[in-house]
């Protein structure tokens, strides 16, 4: 009885459903790249950022989120791209994957795109850097999204400096 | 029901399900020492246990169910029978045993584990142990307690225009416990009608729900309603799921009455409920509403001292204002005050380990607490449990003799821990004493020289210095637990935890007599005075406590080192210049020495000089940990947090111990 | 909407019970956390339903059901009991109490029960 009791008491979260096949789109340079709407918890201006010391490049440092301590990374030089002036188009965008909260710094915000899972190819092992973090191309009016892969954004640094020895 | 909903179950599961598992041990604790359980006690660790069984089968936790259940079984048996024999050290065993397991599958749970371990081999201790007592102490008394029954033979006579029915009624499948939904069904109808017999008969036997559940429940019964009120009657049971309502010519001379009116005598309760009631809340609304306070003391100056005000006359501006002010800071205090919480709980978890300690070592050990109502921030306590374990079990390892040795010492055979916290106004004092022989200094001598750990001549060393390379990292091994009679063991680990929350060990100790260990630690991690520096653009902020003077170059001899490191020298004393801009990496600092302004800060004895652009004044800081990700990836120790400053901007906070390094 | 005291000495319980019921449009007004906070907020709140804990602690539930009976005989009072407790489920009939519900609950038993014994 127990077990049963268990399951009726417990429904299935359910709004999950409702964010599946969303995505969020910028742009870095002339790439669209989408993130999963689910890990979204909102979009802001570049805030003041204050540096801390030793970190790499991409992690700019930590701004004041409404008391909120968040760490902020240049997408930009996350991706081995070229460092480029912040202006009124670049965005952060907050995160939260898992238990870490992270703004992320892009050119600019694009638009919430619905992607059906039978328009997304998944990429085949490549090794190049900004590749790494792509897990998938999204195929809207014929253009192409990459779909980044959060949890490789945020924690994958360890095979880099061991690709870089 | 939702998930957030879920979530607030199971943590609500997890922290009243740790509550009570540290309320049963120190139950048992307690009871083990006065060598038996007090009727009390045992009625507080069975309501617990079965407290512990109904929350953990509500939430499918089988394993923590069933040993609970266990034990409450083994419990309602001492309870009720009182049995005389009882092997009290083995009961406690086994019930410390099913609190270790419990604590291992709630730790799972809490880490998102499943709950898996193996719970037969303890079950079925528990079941034995429970039929030797039972064997032990006469078994016939076995038996369930008789409460009040109510009589199944009564002075009924049927009335002549009462008509006789007979019903047969079943429940649904899986209601559980239809014996006593009969019981309950029976008594309902006796408010309008004669129950005259009843198959199964004897609805107190529980054997009778399967009897029920199998065949239906049959009462024969004597009205004078009609079939269809009588009908009504029976369906207001709940999961009645089947019945069949005839009328019967007669019933034999067999009347059954039940004598309804048995109400038992209803105790007069005095009892007024306290009504200082208490609400558990998660720490991590606690950490929000600190960190909306501070945001809102921020808010407030932000207001107050706004320059658009610059030049006003405001007197009913600066009237509220004040009034908000005094909220504020009111607020401040009572939210620093919830987070406090008395050390009690730590220093009780000590029992437990004193008690496995001292039957494995075979030494009779005696713990005494004081002060134990004294409060530290929730935050500190959890990092000094840890440490306070730990010279314990070197106390009672090492510094305590055998009951032999101290007899021929003419000590009494037990020994004493003394666990003392007091509060001396900005840090609580822990005090760990022993009353055993005493640390030795020639063996600390030779341990340290042993291992290089010697910097000054033996002879030039005060006692009190001697003592303390013991804290040194390096000063003992695991591997010397057992050889080293003296102490020592991980003890550069104990300080290490200490200086996390910014506290401090030190160590007396008397041949002969006894060693105490004191910690000191700050009353709170939460808020800090400090002094914020200015380097270029940017703002950092130094604890207080740290800084020993501020300096003007002008005044002093400035020296450099072979290697080029910048030394300044200070009344005879050489210290090093460690410049801020060129470790932040900041833009547009000052990097002429004589225009900035050098901050003497000291750490562990070693003082040395930071080179900032200038002070921008004193002022209490509330302290916010780095975010979890920058903590993983920062690997030197230059920082130790941040505070948000009044206009919203972030300012580290520098750990000068880190500068050391 | 029927307005319910929850008793039970177990907050997670209390929160269970609590989930439960006001899914169904059950009001909950009061809580307690033992047998004698329970007939005094019973006497305030003048509920139209309680749910009963048996095992608590100061006061347990078979007393607290007494004494809420003598406040107010037509009470409606539901144990909260667990296997095993058959013998105080019976007593507490006896006194008054009008069903029970057995843990660990199914919500749809709970809801059929109380809603049975709500007149």
């Amino acid at each position: 009885m127990t077990e049963m009791a268990a399951q009726e008491y417990w429904v299935a979260e359910e709004e999950e459903d409702t964010q599946k096949g969303k995505y969020l789109t910028f742009s870095i340079g002339k790439e669209i790249y989408g993130i999963e709407i689910k890990y979204v918890t909102e979009i802001i201006g570049v805030q003041p950022i204050t540096e801390v010391p030793e970190l790499p490049d991409y992690i700019r440092g930590i701004i004041n989120l409404r008391g909120q301590i968040v760490p902020v990374m240049d997408v930009r030089l996350r991706f081995k791209k070229e460092f480029k002036e912040y202006n009124d188009r670049t965005c952060v965008i907050v995160i939260q994957f898992e238990n870490i909260a992270m703004g992320l710094i892009v050119d600019s915000v694009e638009e919430v795109l619905s992607i059906p899972d039978a328009d997304i190819v998944s990429l085949p092992e490549i090794k190049q850097n900004t590749n790494r973090y792509i897990k998938s191309v999204g195929k809207v009016d014929e253009e192409i999204k990459l779909l980044l892969d959060c949890s490789k954004l945020l924690t994958e640094e360890e095979m880099e400096s061991l690709a870089e020895i | 029901m939702s998930g957030q909903n879920n979530e607030q179950m199971l943590e609500m599961y997890i922290f009243e399900t740790e509550q009570n598992i540290e309320q049963l041990e120190t139950l048992v604790l307690s009871s083990e020492k006065e060598l038996g359980f007090a009727e009390d006690a045992l009625h507080e660790l069975f309501r617990l246990m079965h407290t512990i069984k109904g929350s953990s089968g509500m939430m499918s936790y089988q394993s923590l169910a069933s040993v609970a259940h266990h034990l409450e079984d083994l419990f309602y048996y001492l309870r009720e029978q009182q049995p005389q024999n009882v092997d009290y050290t083995i009961l406690s065993d086994l019930v410390l045993e099913g609190i270790d397991l419990m604590k291992v599958e709630l730790q799972k749970i809490k880490n998102g584990e499943e709950a898996d371990s193996d719970t037969a081999p303890l079950i079925k201790s528990i079941e034995d142990y429970l039929q030797l007592l039972k064997q032990q102490n006469g078994a016939e008394s076995e038996t369930a307690v008789a409460l009040a029954q109510p009589d199944s033979a009564g002075g009924f006579c049927a009335r002549a225009d009462a008509v006789t029915y007979k019903a047969v009624v079943h429940f649904a499948a899986d209601c559980a416990m239809e014996n006593v939904r009969a019981y309950a069904l029976v008594h309902s109808l006796q408010a309008e009608a004669n129950v005259l017999q009843l198959f199964p008969a004897d609805l107190d036997d529980d054997d009778s729900a399967e009897i029920i559940r199998t065949k239906g429940l049959t009462v024969y019964l004597q009205s004078e309603l009609e079939a269809e009120q009588i009908e009504e009657i029976f369906w207001q049971t709940p999961f009645l799921n089947k019945l069949e309502l005839t009328v019967v010519d007669s019933l034999q001379s067999e009347e059954a009455a039940w004598d309804a009116a048995q109400l038992p005598k209803q105790q007069q309760n005095n009892h007024t409920a306290a009504s200082n009631s208490v609400i558990s809340v998660s720490v991590n609304k606690l950490d929000k509403l600190m960190d909306l306070v501070g945001e809102m003391v921020i808010a407030e100056s932000m207001v107050i001292q706004n320059p658009d005000l610059n030049g006003l006359e405001l007197e009913n501006f600066e009237k509220a204002a004040r009034q908000l002010h005094k909220i504020t800071s009111e607020l401040q205090d009572l939210v620093m005050s919830i987070r406090m919480v008395p050390l009690a709980t730590t220093f009780h978890k000590m029992h437990r380990l004193v008690r496995d300690m001292s039957r494995q070592l075979q030494k009779d050990v005696q713990l005494q607490l004081i002060g134990e109502h004294t409060e530290v921030d929730k935050n500190i306590i959890e990092h000094i449990a840890d440490p306070i374990m730990h010279l314990i079990r070197n106390a009672i390892d090492h510094g305590l003799e055998t009951a032999e040795e101290r007899e021929a010492l003419g000590k009494p055979a037990a020994g004493t821990i003394t666990l003392e916290a007091k509060n001396t106004g900005s840090d609580v004092l822990i005090l760990i004493k022993d009353d055993g022989r005493g640390l030795n200094k020639d063996k600390i001598l030779e341990r340290a020289r042993e291992h290089g750990l010697l910097t000054k001549m033996t002879a030039e060393m005060t006692e009190k210095e001697i003592f303390e390379l013991i804290f040194l990292p390096g000063f003992s091994t695991k591997d010397n637990v057992t050889e080293f009679s003296g102490r020592g063991v991980g003890m550069d680990v104990v300080a290490k935890n200490l200086e996390m929350v910014g506290g401090a060990v030190s160590v007396s100790s008397v041949a002969g007599q006894g060693t105490v260990f004191t910690l000191k630690i700050p009353l709170t991690l939460a808020i800090m005075d400090s002094m914020n520096v200015k380097v270029g653009a940017s703002c950092y902020t130094i604890p207080i406590i740290s800084i020993k003077e501020c300096l003007r170059l002008q005044q002093h001899t400035l020296l450099n080192d072979t290697e080029g490191y910048e030394m300044l020298m200070v009344r005879g004393e050489c210290y090093p210049i460690f410049r801020l801009h060129q470790y932040f990496n900041v833009k547009n600092a000052v990097t002429d020495l004589e225009k900035g302004v050098l901050v003497m800060v000291e750490h562990d004895k070693k003082s040395f000089l930071l080179f900032v652009d200038e002070l921008l004044g004193q002022q209490e800081v509330v302290v916010k940990a780095l975010p979890a990700y920058i903590k993983e990836r920062y690997q030197s120790k230059g920082i130790s947090g941040c505070t948000l400053l009044g206009d919203g901007s972030i300012s580290l906070i520098l750990d000068v111990g880190g500068f050391v390094q | 909407m029927a307005k319910v005291l929850v008793v039970d000495d177990a907050a997670f319980m209390r929160m269970a019970i609590k989930n439960m019921l006001e899914n169904h449009g059950f009001e909950i007004v009061g809580e307690a956390e033992n047998g004698a906070v329970a007939v005094q907020k019973y006497a305030e709140c003048r509920p139209d339903l309680v749910t009963m804990d048996i095992t608590m602690p100061e006061m347990n539930g078979l007393d607290a059901l007494k004494a809420i009976m003598k406040i107010n005989p037509e009470a409606v009072v539901v144990m909260v009991s667990a296997m095993g407790q058959e013998a105080m489920v019976r007593e507490a009939i006896m006194s008054g109490a009008k069903s029970f519900i057995i843990k660990p609950f199914k919500e749809d038993h709970v809801i059929e029960t109380l809603k049975k014994v709500l007149p």
